[in-house]
């Protein structure tokens, strides 16, 4: 099972990748809270290629079953400037009310929704590779 | 997946508890509708809020970055308080991840969360 969305900048098209999670989570049979975990990071990683990757997005959705565990694969490529994943260190909430950063939490995000995330990036291609179990781990 | 457009309805309750429920896309414009909606009932007394989420199912970090804004003006212009009820369990994830639960009351439903609020309770 597999789809690939070609996206261009446009307001809400975040949601048609997380239409598409959600279709392909549930033909899988994942759990309706596992299915919005990964909606959710893979809006944030539109939402990045969008502000950062300078044009359209490419999201591929697949299922998986290496390890014998069945998941769900998403990647979103964009065709920005790059960056160095290494450099973005997770966001802690602040220990006071509004001296917290607002931006810059979508890697974070990704990463604690997520089950296994890879990011590639260099000039010109950034891809975000994510995966989601279809059920928790034993 | 719900609608990208937001739905609102606001209402101010007694004890200066006001309620919005909201169903839709919580992203930068679902923000802004709730916290303008906020802001209209902060005008009319409303120094504890009640955000009911039961028609919510995704969300993104900007739409939660004003909800932060929306807390912070509760607090310094009111010193109120701000609460949320019927969250699904990956919103309730990034509220705990972007430290909104540091800071706002968590209840299950709006009937639990009503009843503790206009007790003066769920700080």
């Amino acid at each position: 099972m597999e789809a690939v969305l070609h996206l261009p900048v446009a307001p809400n098209v975040e949601l048609v990748a997380a239409k598409a999670v959600e279709t392909l989570g549930g033909a899988l049979g994942m759990p309706r809270s596992r299915v919005e975990a990964a909606s959710v990071a893979v809006v944030e990683a539109c939402l990045n290629a969008i502000e950062h990757g300078g044009g359209s997005m490419v999201v591929r959705l697949r299922s998986d079953n290496a390890g014998g565990r069945a998941g769900l694969v998403i990647e979103v490529e964009d065709h920005g400037r790059g960056f160095a994943p290494e450099d973005v260190p997770p966001r802690r909430p602040a220990p006071k009310l509004g001296s917290g950063p607002r931006r810059g939490w979508g890697l974070t995000l990704i990463r604690e929704l997520m089950d296994e995330v890879q990011i590639t990036s260099r000039p010109g291609m950034t891809l975000v590779r994510m995966l989601k179990y279809a059920e928790n781990g034993p | 997946m719900n609608d990208e457009r937001i739905r609102l309805s606001q209402e101010l309750l007694d004890q200066g508890l006001g309620l919005i429920a909201a169903a839709g896309y919580i992203n930068n414009e679902g923000g802004q509708a709730i916290a303008d909606a906020a802001a209209d009932l902060m005008s009319q007394g409303c120094s504890t809020l009640l955000i009911d989420l039961e028609g919510t199912r995704i969300i993104n970090s900007i739409g939660v970055s004003i909800l932060l804004e929306i807390m912070e003006k509760l607090l310094e212009e009111k010193n109120g308080r701000l609460a949320f009820c019927n969250l699904t369990p990956t919103i309730a994830k990034t509220f705990e991840i972007m430290g909104l639960v540091q800071y706002a009351a968590v209840f299950p439903d709006r009937t639990t969360a009503r009843a503790t609020l206009e007790a003066g309770g769920g700080a």
